[in-house]
């Protein structure tokens, strides 16, 4: 054999043992907990057939102490390198369980962060697969730099490049942090585990008794912390929807999304789709489909204060993102957590040039001590800050109610919007006709010799005339008015002319 | 879409929609002085009053160990110790009874 198809066969044994990570037996256990190896998450639920261009394979540590020295761990526990979704470039890493638990050593991180380097360098989003049992204990503080090094990366690529991160396994302590700094969080049913001190943790020291699956399990994450955006049964629904929300995006802040043939909505709006009782609800999400391509939505955060819907959408084949009042759920009011939500999304979206439609119905601000002491004045701030400090195209609807400092803060003419219109059955106004009534009439209601006829007798003139787009369009507040019907339409005419991109400084997207 | 709705009064109007259960929860004000709890969850590891004594304000009652502290549970009233409810070793919830005290006037 010639020296050369020596070193070759050489090469090839040394890589058939690099590629089987942990060996068949953690592979066994991996799989026997429903879970997939890391390189069958990346060659095949996520990327391209064959697009996979691996760097690092064959990174080893230098500890020494502890017995290390004995110990060869394949990739030091995590698979790095670029490759394509749907024919576009992405860096990604994932963590792999089989080796050490996926534990994070030095040379494990430092492949990470060169991964998160090439993804700066290149212009083009980056993806995390998370399932690691934390910190490399051997390895002291060596561990927690890299844990350092990622996070600082996290944070000066944030709004530069789109950042996701997939929790497929445990992923606790300190290792949160850096999935909790990126755009978008998936988790996966009985898979995903995050917490910052676990069950076990709790137990001992608070006297407290919690499952896992309770204290950070999928479903606690998506709904109660709204740590995770998206949750999925399984891994491959989990890699699908990522998928989807990639085509949504641009690889970096300095291009625009990609544009699609556009697609009437299945079934387009008419005049009277929402209901006449303002006190009624109806789900803005019916609403949302009848607007956009294909009636095709990617909603974020579902889960999670769900009195605010935001999410993805395309109008002519344009990206968009969408945050509207959900009068289905309280009211459609804004609230802690839901003005947490829009503004992240909207950060976002002004960070990557994606136009940003506001859906407009909300009666105000959730009233109640609860939400006065859990901060709703410096959480409602938040959208205050991210409408007025967002660039791209703001387009407003006003589909019904447009209450008080809600009406300000749902992205109104005032916080800079680039159009505004209302539907018909708008009504712009201080508050609703009944508590703008009593307190307007106050001493003549009380003094009236049938109080309630007088009442709703005041009631009825307040409704006409302020409960409707027309004071608000006479003060040209909300540039025209249209009827439900003509609001693709309209939009469609707007993104035309104002185009996509941001216009102001380029931001990070700070986790809110 | 058919679950039955709720009501949500704001500005004097009565909307009929979803209300999540973690928004109905009333609210709870500042505590009852007279009653000593646990603010957290943990164990009883010294208790430095007996039925009846008369402490001031600021007084330590007890050592509680919770999130690897011992942490001096006080009260925040001069009276007389009422009742005592746990022993030392006793492992404790967040708000659970401890002590009560009898405040004068």
């Amino acid at each position: 054999m010639s020296i050369i198809m020596k070193s070759v066969n050489d090469f090839l044994t040394r890589l058939s043992s690099k590629l089987k990570g942990g060996g068949d037996k953690a592979i066994e256990k991996q799989k026997k907990k429903g879970k997939n190896t890391a390189r069958e998450r990346v060659e095949d639920l996520l990327l391209d057939e064959g697009s996979f261009l691996e760097i690092d394979l064959f990174v080893e540590h230098s500890v020494k102490d502890f017995g290390m020295d004995r110990k060869e761990l394949a990739g030091d526990g995590v698979i790095t390198g670029y490759g394509e979704v749907h024919s576009r470039p992405v860096a990604v890493f994932a963590q792999d369980f089989t080796v050490a638990g996926g534990s994070l050593g030095r040379a494990h991180s430092k492949k990470i962060v060169k991964v998160m380097d090439g993804a700066a360098d290149a212009g083009i989003p980056l993806i995390g697969i998370n399932d690691s049992g934390g910190a490399r204990i051997q390895e002291g503080v060596e561990s927690l730099c890299g844990y350092g090094e990622i996070f600082y990366r996290n944070t000066k690529l944030s709004g530069v490049v789109p950042q996701l991160s997939v929790i497929l396994g445990p992923c606790a302590g300190g290792a949160v942090y850096s999935p909790a700094l990126t755009d978008f969080v998936f988790v996966v049913d009985k898979i995903s585990n995050m917490f910052i001190t676990g069950p076990q943790v709790i137990k001992t020291v608070l006297g407290e008794d919690i499952t896992q699956e309770e204290l950070g399990g999928a479903m606690t994450h998506v709904s109660i912390t709204g740590n995770a955006h998206f949750y999925a049964k399984s891994e491959t629904e989990a890699f699908n929807t990522l998928k989807k929300l990639l085509s949504f995006l641009p690889a970096n802040s300095g291009e625009t999304p990609p544009v699609r043939k556009s697609i009437p909505p299945d079934q387009p709006l008419g005049d009277d789709v929402i209901p006449d009782n303002r006190r009624q609800a109806y789900c803005v999400k019916e609403i949302i489909r009848g607007i956009v391509d294909a009636s095709d939505f990617l909603e974020v955060h579902k889960n999670f204060a769900a009195n605010m819907v935001v999410g993805f959408a395309r109008l002519a084949g344009k990206p968009i993102g969408i945050v509207a009042n959900q009068p289905r759920v309280l009211a459609g009011v804004l609230d802690v957590n839901a003005s947490d939500k829009a503004a992240r999304f909207i950060r976002f979206c002004d960070c990557f040039n994606i136009p940003l439609l506001t859906l407009v119905d909300t009666p105000g601000y959730l009233p109640g001590a609860d939400q006065e002491h859990a901060g709703v004045i410096r959480h409602g701030a938040k959208i205050l800050y991210a409408y007025s400090e967002a660039t791209v195209p703001k387009m407003t609807v006003i589909m019904r109610k447009a209450y008080g400092g809600a009406y300000i803060a749902m992205c109104s003419r005032h916080l800079g919007a680039t159009f505004v219109a209302s539907w018909p059955c708008g009504e712009i106004a201080v508050m609703g006709p009944e508590g703008a009534a009593n307190i307007i009439f106050r001493r003549e209601i009380a003094a009236a010799e049938n109080p309630e006829e007088f009442r709703q007798e005041m009631i009825r003139e307040y409704e006409e005339k302020f409960a409707n787009p027309y004071v608000a369009a006479n003060k040209g507040y909300v540039d025209t008015i249209i009827r439900a019907s003509m609001t693709r339409e309209t939009l469609i005419k707007v993104l035309s002319r104002t185009g996509q991109s941001r216009k102001g400084h380029p931001h990070g997207n700070i986790p809110l | 879409m058919d679950k039955e709705l709720d009501k949500l009064i704001i500005d004097d109007t009565e909307y009929l929609t979803e209300v999540p259960e973690h928004c109905r929860k009333p609210f709870e004000g500042p505590g009852d002085p007279s009653e000593i709890k646990a603010f957290i969850p943990g164990t009883i590891v010294e208790i430095k009053v007996s039925e009846g004594d008369s402490i001031e304000a600021g007084a330590i009652l007890l050592l509680l160990d919770a999130m690897k502290m011992h942490n001096e549970i006080c009260s925040s009233k001069d009276g007389l110790i009422g009742k005592i409810h746990v022993s030392v070793g006793d492992s404790v919830k967040k708000n659970q009874l401890l002590i009560n005290l009898i405040i004068p006037g």
